[in-house]
C-alpha cells in the first residue's frame, strides 16, 4: 500500500502524517508538487493531502494547491479516483479536495467546486479539541468508535453548499463525522467549532473513496497526544482508528 | 556632509577632515545612531589609513558598533553575572545564535529568546511576525529542527483611558495586531506556539514589548556552527531576496521611540512564512546530506553582521561581490544591500564541490540561491561592486566595536507596607480572577496552533476538554522513539522588579523552576530576554545591573546555565522608561512523559497540599495593585528552599504520587486553587488554619515564592508527606470553592461564577 503524501510550500503536517501511515502498515512517500509529473501517480495506491497553509492560503484556502494539481495532473487524478483508489485530505487537504471538485462529489467528480469551507463563524483561527460522532460507515470510518475526540486547528472550516447539494450529501449518507456536544446533544459553539452546516466535520464522495476531514486524525494518533490522557486510558489515539479502518478495509477487500 | 561620487551608487565620505560638528552631521544624515566618541574613533582609523571611507565602509562600521550587534552597554555586566555558569550538559553557550544543550546521548536541543520590541511598537502585525521568523532562523541555523515557539508580550492595560502621546497607538490595537502577526506567521510555518505571557502594566503604554522564543532539536553530529575556519569556502545566500525593507533596523532598535518612529516603517522588515517553510526543509535536508560547513541567519544587521561574525569567529577573512546578491529592487546602493534586514535569508558556507548539490535542493524546494563570495586566509573583509573594491578593512576593527562601563546608580526604596482593613473576601477573590494579568488568555492561546507536529503532549491549556485552565508549562516529546520530553515555560515579573530588580530576578528564576517542576520536569537551561529602558540613564543602568546580579546569583545557586539571550535597551519613549523586564524562557527535562502532571484537579476525595511558606510580603502583588495599596516589601526567595522543595516534588512525581500540581503566583493561593478547580471542573473545600497565625488576606493572596499546590490520592498521602515538606489544606470535591480558616468561613463560590469572571474579563476587550 504505497501512499503519496503530497507536499508544496506551506503544507506543514506531512511528518506526523507520514508517521501515522507508516505505523498503520502503509508505505508512505513524500511527493513534492515540484517533482510531480504526468504518469507518476499511477504507482501509488493512495493519495494523501496533508494540512497546512499551502501557498500561504493568501487567497481562498486550498485554491492554489488545487489549481497547480489541476494544471499538472488533473487527468491522472481523475483516473485515480475513477479507479476507486482512496484519496484523503485533512484540514487544508480537505479544502484542496473541495477546490478540486472531488468533494462533496455527489455525482463523482465535478469540474467546478460545488461547496466551500468558509471562514469560521468566530471569524478567527482556533485550535481546540472537539468531539465527533460517526454518521456513516465508509472505508475510513468502519472501524471507528461511535464517538471520538480529535483536534481542530483552522480559520476556514465551515462547510457551506447550496441546499440541493446538502440534501444530496445527506441523502447519499456522505457525511462521515459530525461535531457533537460531549453529552451527545446537538453542538453549539465551541463544540461545533466553526458553524459548519449540519455540524459536518468530514465527508466522503459518492463513490466512497475520496475523504475529507477538518479535524486532524494524525495529531491524535498516539494516546499521549490526547489532552486528557491522564484521565482516559487508551491503547492508541482516536485518530489511529481512521488509519486503521482504512488499512483493514483495503487489505480485506484485497483478500476477498 | 562632503561626499564625492566615485562610481555608480558609491560615494566617498569626507570623514578625515571633518570637525566634531561635521562628524555628528554625518552621523545624523546617514542615520548611524553613533556617539561622537564613536565617530571620532572611526575618523582616527581612516586618518591612520590616510584615506577617506566609502559610504559602505561607514555604514558597515556603524552596523557593527550598534548596541544591538555589539552589546556595548551590556557586555561588561553580562560577563560578570550571566556568563559562565557551569553545566556539564551545556554544549554551546552564548556563542552562536542559539544555545545548545544535551538532550540525550544522541540528541541536543537548541533554544533562544529574543526581543522584537521597536518594530512591533510601530507596526504590530509585521513586527511581531518577523520577530517569530527571526527566532526560528536562530534555531534553524544550529542545524536544529524548530519544534516549539513561545511569545511573551507586554502592553498597557486594554482599558487604558489616558490621553496617548502623538503617534502612539492604543494597547488594544497593538495587542490585536501582535497576536495576529504571531498567529499568521507561526501557524503558517507549522511550528506549535506552546507557551507565552500576556502581561499588562501602564508603563508599557509608549513602548510595548514583543519577545519571541524558539526551541529546536538536533542530532549531535549534525550541529552546525555559525563560523567558518577555513579559506576558500563559498558563501551562499539562500531564501528571500534583499530589499529596502528593514534598513537600519538595528540602529532603529538602539534608538528611543518618538513621534517620527511612525515614519520609520521602512526599518520594519516584512516576513513571509511561505518562503520560510520550504527554507526550513531545504536547510534541514542539506544539513542531513552533510554539505553545510557553517551557517548563520540574516537577522539584525543583515549581511554585514553575518559575514563579519561568521568569519571573525573562525579567524578568517572574506571577499564579497555585492553585485551577486539577488535584489527585490534593482537600484539598491551597495551599502543598502550590506545592511538590509530583509527576512527569510540565510548565509550558508558550502565547499565548492557541494555547490551543485545545494543547487539541486534549491530547485526542488523552489528557493533562490546565489554564491556571493568566499572566505580568505587573511583577516580582512573586502567587498567588490562591479569589479571595483569599495571596502577593505580588518574584520577585527568592524566587529570588535566598543564597550562601555556605563555609570549606574542603584535606587533603593524605603521599606514600607500599608495594612488594609480586612477586605470582603469573596469580592476581592472575584476581582482578582477578572484582573487582566490573571484572567483567562484562552482567546489568544487558541489562535495559535499548539498541536501541529503532534509533539505537544502537555498542552498550554490543561484540563477537561472544553474547561481547560492555564498550565504552568507545556511538554514536548521531541523524538518518536523516546519517552523523554522537554518542558517549556516563560516567566516575567515586572511588578516586583520595578520595586526591586534584584529580588525581581530571584523571583523570576524561582517561578521558572516552579513552572517546570509543576509538570514534572527538572529545570535544565535558561535563555534570558532582558528588556530595559535607556542605558545612558544611570538609574536604568542600575536596574540592569541589579537584574543581572539577581539572575546570576539565582541560577548559579541552582546550577542552571543561561545558554543564550538577548538585550534590548532604549525601551523608552516620551520620557517614560518601561519597568525592568527580565523574561526567561526556561527548559526542563522530563525523563518519561508518561509521568507528566497537569494543573487541573482530577478526582473527588483527593487531598490538597500546600508546599512552601506563605509570608506577609505584598510588594508587587496583584491584590495590592487592585486595592491601590502600597508596599515595597517584595517576596524574597530562599534558593536553598527552591532547590529542596523542587527535588522533593520531583521525587514524589517520579513515584506517581501527584495527581495535579500548580504553582502559586499571581493572585496567590486563592487564584491557584481556582484555576485548578476550573480546569478539572470540580470544586474543593479548603481550611487555611494549617498556615498558622496570619491574617487571611495574606494567606489567600500573598505571592510568596517557592510554593505549589499538589493533589494527592488519599491512599498516597502517607508516602507523599514523607517525601514532600507540605501542609494538608483541603479536599477535592463539589461544585464550589469553599474556603475557611478554622471555624471562620471566608467564601464559597460556585465554579460557574468563577469561570464566568475568569473567562470573560479579557475577551470583553479584545474578542
Amino acid at each position: 500500500m504505497k501512499v503519496a503524501i503530497l507536499q508544496m510550500e506551506g503544507t506543514n503536517c506531512e511528518e506526523e502524517s507520514y508517521i501515522a501511515f507508516k505505523e498503520s502498515g502503509f508505505e508512505p512517500e513524500y511527493l513534492h508538487i515540484n517533482l510531480l509529473k504526468k504518469g507518476m501517480l499511477e504507482k501509488y495506491d493512495m493519495i494523501f493531502i496533508p494540512g497546512g497553509f499551502s501557498s500561504g492560503d493568501y487567497v481562498r484556502a486550498g485554491a492554489i494547491f488545487a489549481a497547480r494539481l489541476k494544471a499538472k495532473v488533473w487527468n491522472d487524478l481523475k483516473r485515480f479516483v475513477e479507479e476507486g483508489k482512496p484519496v484523503m485530505g485533512v484540514c487544508n487537504g480537505f479544502q484542496v479536495l473541495i477546490e478540486l471538485g472531488l468533494l462533496p462529489g455527489t455525482d463523482g467528480i465535478s469540474e467546478e467546486p460545488e461547496a466551500a469551507l468558509a471562514t469560521n463563524e468566530s471569524n478567527r483561527f482556533e485550535c481546540r479539541w472537539v468531539y465527533l460522532k460517526k454518521s456513516s460507515d465508509s472505508i475510513f470510518s468502519k472501524h471507528v468508535d461511535d464517538v471520538t475526540t480529535l483536534p481542530v486547528a483552522h480559520a476556514e472550516g465551515r462547510f457551506l453548499a447550496d441546499k440541493k447539494i446538502i440534501e444530496k450529501v445527506e441523502e447519499q449518507n456522505q457525511v462521515v463525522f459530525r461535531y457533537v456536544a460531549p453529552d451527545g446533544s446537538k453542538p453549539d459553539y465551541p463544540w461545533n467549532p466553526n458553524g459548519s452546516v449540519n455540524d459536518i466535520a468530514a465527508l466522503v464522495n459518492s463513490y466512497g473513496n475520496v475523504f475529507g476531514i477538518m479535524p486532524h486524525p494524525e495529531r491524535a494518533f498516539f494516546w499521549y497526544q490526547h489532552p486528557d490522557w491522564n484521565r482516559v486510558k487508551r491503547e492508541m489515539g482516536d485518530g489511529w482508528q481512521i488509519f486503521n479502518s482504512l488499512f483493514r478495509e483495503i487489505i480485506e477487500a484485497k483478500n476477498r | 556632509m562632503n561626499l564625492k561620487k566615485i562610481m555608480d551608487r558609491v560615494y566617498e565620505i569626507d570623514l578625515v577632515n571633518a570637525s566634531d560638528e561635521e562628524l555628528m552631521e554625518i552621523n545624523e544624515e546617514m542615520g548611524l545612531a553613533l556617539s561622537l566618541e564613536e565617530m571620532k574613533k572611526m575618523q582616527a582609523f581612516f586618518r591612520e589609513l590616510g584615506r577617506n571611507p566609502t559610504d559602505l565602509e561607514v555604514h558597515a562600521i556603524a552596523q557593527g558598533w550598534s548596541e544591538h550587534c555589539s552589546y556595548k552597554s551590556s557586555k561588561p555586566v553580562l560577563r560578570k553575572y550571566i556568563f559562565g555558569i557551569e553545566s556539564k550538559e551545556a554544549m554551546i553557550v552564548m556563542q552562536d545564535d542559539a544555545g545548545v544543550v544535551e538532550f540525550d546521548e544522541d540528541y541536543a536541543y537548541a533554544f533562544k529568546i529574543e526581543s522584537h520590541n521597536h518594530p512591533s511598537a510601530v507596526e504590530p502585525y509585521g513586527g511581531a511576525a518577523t520577530g517569530v521568523g527571526g527566532i526560528i532562523r536562530d534555531v534553524l541555523n544550529m542545524g536544529a529542527k524548530p519544534i516549539a515557539l513561545v511569545d511573551p508580550l507586554f502592553f498597557a492595560p486594554p482599558d487604558y483611558g489616558e490621553k496617548l502621546n502623538p503617534g502612539i497607538k492604543h494597547p488594544r490595537y497593538l495587542l490585536n495586531g501582535v497576536v495576529a502577526g504571531i498567529r499568521d506567521y507561526g501557524n503558517r510555518v507549522g511550528i506549535p506556539t506552546v507557551a507565552g505571557i500576556t502581561y499588562f502594566h501602564e508603563d508599557y503604554v509608549n513602548n510595548i514589548l514583543v519577545n519571541a522564543g524558539c526551541l529546536g532539536i538536533v542530532r549531535k553530529d549534525k550541529i552546525v556552527r555559525s563560523r567558518v575556519d577555513k579559506e576558500g569556502v563559498k558563501l551562499v545566500m539562500v531564501g528571500g531576496r534583499t530589499g529596502r525593507d528593514g534598513i537600519h533596523g538595528v540602529n532603529f532598535a538602539s534608538k528611543i521611540l518618538d513621534e517620527k518612529s511612525e515614519e520609520e516603517k521602512q526599518a520594519v522588515q516584512l516576513g513571509n512564512p511561505i518562503l520560510k517553510e520550504p527554507l526550513i526543509h531545504l536547510v534541514l535536508e542539506a544539513n542531513e546530506m552533510g554539505i553545510i560547513y557553517g551557517m548563520k541567519d540574516l537577522g539584525g544587521g543583515g549581511l554585514g553582521s553575518v559575514v563579519g561574525e561568521m568569519c571573525h569567529a573562525g579567524g578568517v577573512g572574506a571577499e564579497i561581490h555585492l553585485d551577486q546578491v539577488l535584489l527585490k529592487e534593482k537600484d539598491m546602493a551597495p551599502w543598502e544591500i550590506w545592511v538590509s534586514e530583509s527576512q527569510e535569508r540565510m548565509l550558508l558556507a558550502v565547499e565548492e564541490e557541494n555547490i551543485d548539490k545545494l543547487r539541486d535542493l534549491c530547485k526542488k524546494w523552489d528557493v533562490e540561491m546565489s554564491v556571493i563570495g568566499e572566505t580568505k586566509k587573511d583577516e580582512n573583509l573586502r567587498i567588490f561592486w562591479k569589479g571595483r573594491k569599495i571596502l577593505d578593512m580588518p574584520l577585527e576593527f568592524v566587529m570588535a566595536g566598543v564597550e562601555y562601563e556605563r555609570k549606574y546608580k542603584i535606587k533603593r526604596m524605603k521599606k514600607m507596607q500599608e495594612i488594609l482593613p480586612e477586605p470582603k473576601y469573596r469580592e476581592v477573590f472575584l476581582r482578582l480572577l477578572s484582573s487582566y494579568n490573571i484572567a483567562s488568555k484562552e482567546w489568544i492561546i487558541r489562535q495559535y496552533d499548539h498541536e501541529v507536529q503532534g509533539r505537544t503532549v502537555v498542552k498550554p491549556m490543561q484540563g477537561l476538554i472544553g474547561y481547560e485552565t492555564h498550565g504552568d508549562a507545556a511538554v514536548i516529546k521531541p523524538l518518536h522513539h523516546s519517552w523523554k520530553g522537554l518542558a517549556v515555560t516563560t516567566v516575567a515579573n515586572p511588578h516586583i522588579a520595578k520595586i526591586n530588580p534584584y529580588y525581581g530576578s530571584l523571583y523570576t528564576v524561582d517561578e521558572a523552576v516552579r513552572n517546570l517542576v509543576s509538570v514534572g520536569a527538572r529545570p535544565h537551561a535558561f535563555s534570558d530576554g532582558l528588556n530595559f529602558g535607556n542605558p545612558e540613564e544611570e538609574e536604568i543602568m542600575g536596574e540592569f545591573f541589579e537584574s543581572c546580579k539577581g539572575l546570576g546569583d539565582a541560577a548559579r545557586a541552582l546550577g542552571i546555565p543561561y545558554v543564550s539571550g538577548n538585550v534590548s535597551f532604549y525601551n523608552e519613549a516620551f520620557g517614560k522608561n518601561i519597568p525592568p523586564t527580565v523574561v526567561l524562557m526556561a527548559i526542563g527535562i522530563i525523563n518519561d512523559i508518561r509521568k507528566a502532571v497537569t494543573a487541573d484537579f482530577k478526582r473527588e476525595g483527593n487531598i490538597i497540599y500546600l508546599v512552601g511558606e506563605t509570608r506577609e510580603e505584598m510588594g508587587g502583588s496583584e491584590y495590592y495593585r487592585i486595592m491601590g495599596a502600597k508596599s515595597t516589601v517584595v517576596p524574597k526567595v530562599d534558593l536553598g528552599e527552591t532547590k529542596n522543595r523542587s527535588e522533593e516534588i520531583l521525587r514524589a512525581m517520579d513515584e506517581s504520587l501527584v495527581e495535579s500540581c500548580h504553582d502559586v503566583s499571581h493572585g496567590g493561593l486563592a487564584v491557584s486553587l481556582a484555576e485548578m478547580a476550573l480546569g478539572g471542573s470540580i470544586g474543593a473545600e479548603i481550611d487555611l488554619s494549617p498556615l498558622g497565625a496570619m491574617r487571611d488576606d495574606f494567606k489567600l493572596f500573598s505571592e510568596s515564592p517557592t510554593r505549589w499546590v499538589c493533589e494527592v490520592r488519599e491512599e498516597n498521602t502517607e508516602k507523599f508527606e514523607e517525601i514532600v515538606k507540605s501542609r494538608r489544606i483541603g479536599v477535592v470535591g463539589g461544585e464550589t470553592l469553599k474556603i475557611r480558616d478554622g471555624e471562620r468561613w471566608l467564601f464559597n463560590v460556585h465554579l460557574n461564577i468563577m469561570r464566568e469572571r475568569w473567562k470573560n474579563a479579557l475577551k470583553e476587550y479584545i474578542g
